[in-house]
């Protein structure tokens, strides 16, 4: 089992990988974004000196980071999927002697896998150019990679959910953008939490998005009580299995639908 | 016991009916109108080990329907399949371990990698054992000529080369059944044959049970021991090929080329097919008559200089077969 989701992932890795330009590019996009996001506060920072309570090269290590993250969070098997459900590959999905969610699991890690790449050369790009804040201690950065990593399954489960509506409506391509908007709002990508209004915070508390950029970020600055960091830990497995759990009931009616209704 | 066992199987498709217009599209959203299709009427069938069955019909008889029941990819309407033991609708992931299928140009090959990165991950999908690998591989490599494809990516090959790579790959777990639906569509002759042989080798050595569509009966002529013929739904032919030649291809096509002909030459027992100049092609029944007492006939008519006799291949019976089957 496990040994087939590592050729998977690797195989998915070496699939976007055969086209080198794809790293460089994507890389490059990022930078660029950064360079704007910096420039930009720069400006504001001129003007106020603080915004929701980071310092600027808190702002600045903010970016850098939540671009090096994000791929993470939005990457995924979502295209894929689709695409195999439109042009039937999925029946010879079906047809594998392991079950659809192992199969695209291992997918999945091989996805993010090339989004760690570009995250990283990304982040070491900028570290050359900028001072950044790092960890106060080990034990913080540790932390931070452990929530990110348990964003995986939540944003997986996400995308299996919005890739089984594709079964009933065969393009998902909307839903596809309402899933990174979300995402983008909601897990800080554009901004700080902090500095949207109280009742989106509040609202954001419940939801398991701001631990995909957020929350790892403040961890890594050393602004998050160990206290709430066990909180957002517990939260983000209860999202996990909740979500699993639609994931599977959703795709089991989708595919007794195909079953029974025919492809 | 059979290895698939199938019992009055009936599938119903529902199709939505469209009306048109705007108004048509809302009526359709609010409450959809439906039409029931039946694919396949009650059939009944059961394969034993080792078997090579060639599964033929006219386009929409139901084959691909079967093949997906058989998979566990479409549900029953009513009646029961079991395959190996297992029922694989609803117990699929049990059932694919055992099988291997190959659907017309769909591939489990990945696009842009090498070829032996999908035999890898086959390989570690189904827990193949190193050296049970390797034997496969090198055999496979040996008949269906492999060699260089392997380190190819899939892009750079061509249909027949992909096809070669995508019968060994579905082969390589050692299945006890394969399907194969519409395997040698769009290759040449020589693609054709060498797919042909290797699924023949394969069954002798492994017994590997293999069930056959196909458009091209040059696949069935070849490969089978028995056909199963389905019209509409339904089966009209379940068993040996040679019998099935035997009982249905009651006639002889012989092609005579002649000279002096007097005038049109007008047969009693014989259809004739064509009529040229120099050259006559007739069909006729050989328990009916005789070609000695047929050359009688044409030798009133004009002198015979050369005659050549072929019996009616399964393309020709099947033919006559569907044309039978379309009138009533």
């Amino acid at each position: 089992m496990l040994k087939t989701m590592i050729q998977l992932a690797k195989m998915q890795f070496n699939h976007y990988n055969i086209y080198k330009s794809n790293f460089y590019l994507f890389t490059l996009n990022r930078i660029v974004e950064i360079i704007v996001y910096i420039f930009v506060w720069q400006a504001i920072y001129n003007q106020t000196g603080n915004a929701g309570g980071f310092t600027l090269s808190q702002m600045i290590t903010y970016y850098i980071l939540a671009t090096a993250f994000s791929s993470i969070a939005l990457w995924g098997i979502n295209q894929t999927m689709a695409h195999s459900i439109r042009n039937g590959q999925i029946n010879k999905e079906l047809l594998n002697p392991l079950s659809y969610f192992q199969y695209y699991f291992g997918l999945n890690l091989g996805e993010l896998a090339f989004a760690v790449v570009i995250g990283f050369a990304s982040f070491t790009l900028c570290a050359i150019f900028w001072k950044l804040a790092l960890p106060v201690n080990f034990l913080d950065f540790i932390l931070c990679i452990l929530v990110i990593l348990l964003g995986i399954p939540v944003t997986f489960f996400i995308q299996i959910i919005v890739g089984t509506v594709g079964f009933y409506t065969n393009s998902i391509w909307g839903m596809q953008i309402l899933r990174k908007a979300v995402i983008k709002i909601f897990s800080g990508i554009i901004a700080p939490i902090s500095l949207f209004p109280i009742w989106f915070q509040n609202i954001s508390k419940f939801l398991p998005f701001k631990e995909l950029i957020y929350t790892p970020i403040n961890i890594w600055l050393g602004k998050m009580p160990y206290n709430e960091i066990l909180f957002v830990i517990i939260k983000q497995i209860i999202w996990a299995v909740i979500l699993y759990i639609i994931a599977k009931i959703f795709f089991k009616h989708a595919v007794k639908n195909l079953t029974i209704n025919g492809g | 016991m059979a290895i698939i066992e199938v019992k009055d199987l009936v599938k119903t498709y529902k199709i939505m009916e469209k009306k048109e217009g705007l108004i048509g599209y809302f009526k359709n959203l609010i409450k959809p109108k439906y039409r029931e299709f039946d694919a396949i009427k009650g059939i009944n069938f059961s394969i034993e080990e080792g078997e090579l069955v060639g599964y033929i019909g006219e386009n929409g008889a139901g084959k691909s329907t079967t093949i997906k029941i058989l998979t566990g990819l479409l549900t029953p309407t009513s009646g029961s399949v079991s395959v190996n033991g297992i029922i694989p609708n609803k117990n699929r992931i049990e059932n694919n371990k055992n099988i291997g299928a190959v659907f017309g140009q769909k591939t489990q090959l990945w696009w842009d990698l090498p070829v032996i990165e999908s035999f890898s991950l086959i390989k570690k999908m189904y827990k193949i054992p190193e050296n049970e690998y390797r034997k496969n591989l090198k055999r496979f490599t040996e008949i269906l000529d492999l060699g260089e494809l392997l380190e190819k990516q899939v892009k750079n090959l061509s249909l027949g080369q992909k096809m070669r790579c995508e019968i060994a790959a579905t082969f390589l777990h050692n299945p006890k059944i394969v399907y194969l639906d519409e395997p040698t569509i769009g290759l040449d002759v020589f693609v054709k044959e060498n797919i042909r042989k290797f699924i023949k080798d394969i069954n002798k050595e492994k017994k590997t049970t293999v069930i056959l569509t196909t458009h091209d009966l040059r696949d069935i002529e070849d490969v089978c021991n028995r056909i199963i013929l389905l019209d509409k739904g339904q089966i009209i032919y379940d068993g040996d090929k040679q019998k099935f030649k035997d009982s249905y291809g009651k006639y002889v096509i012989a092609e005579l080329i002649i000279k002096d002909k007097k005038k049109d030459i007008v047969l009693n027992d014989a259809e004739i097919l064509e009529q040229f100049e120099n050259k006559l092609k007739i069909k006729f029944r050989h328990d009916e008559t005789t070609i000695v007492k047929i050359m009688d006939e044409i030798s009133k008519f004009c002198n015979i200089e050369d005659i050549h006799m072929k019996e009616e291949e399964l393309e020709d019976i099947l033919k006559e077969i569907y044309k039978g089957a379309h009138k009533c």
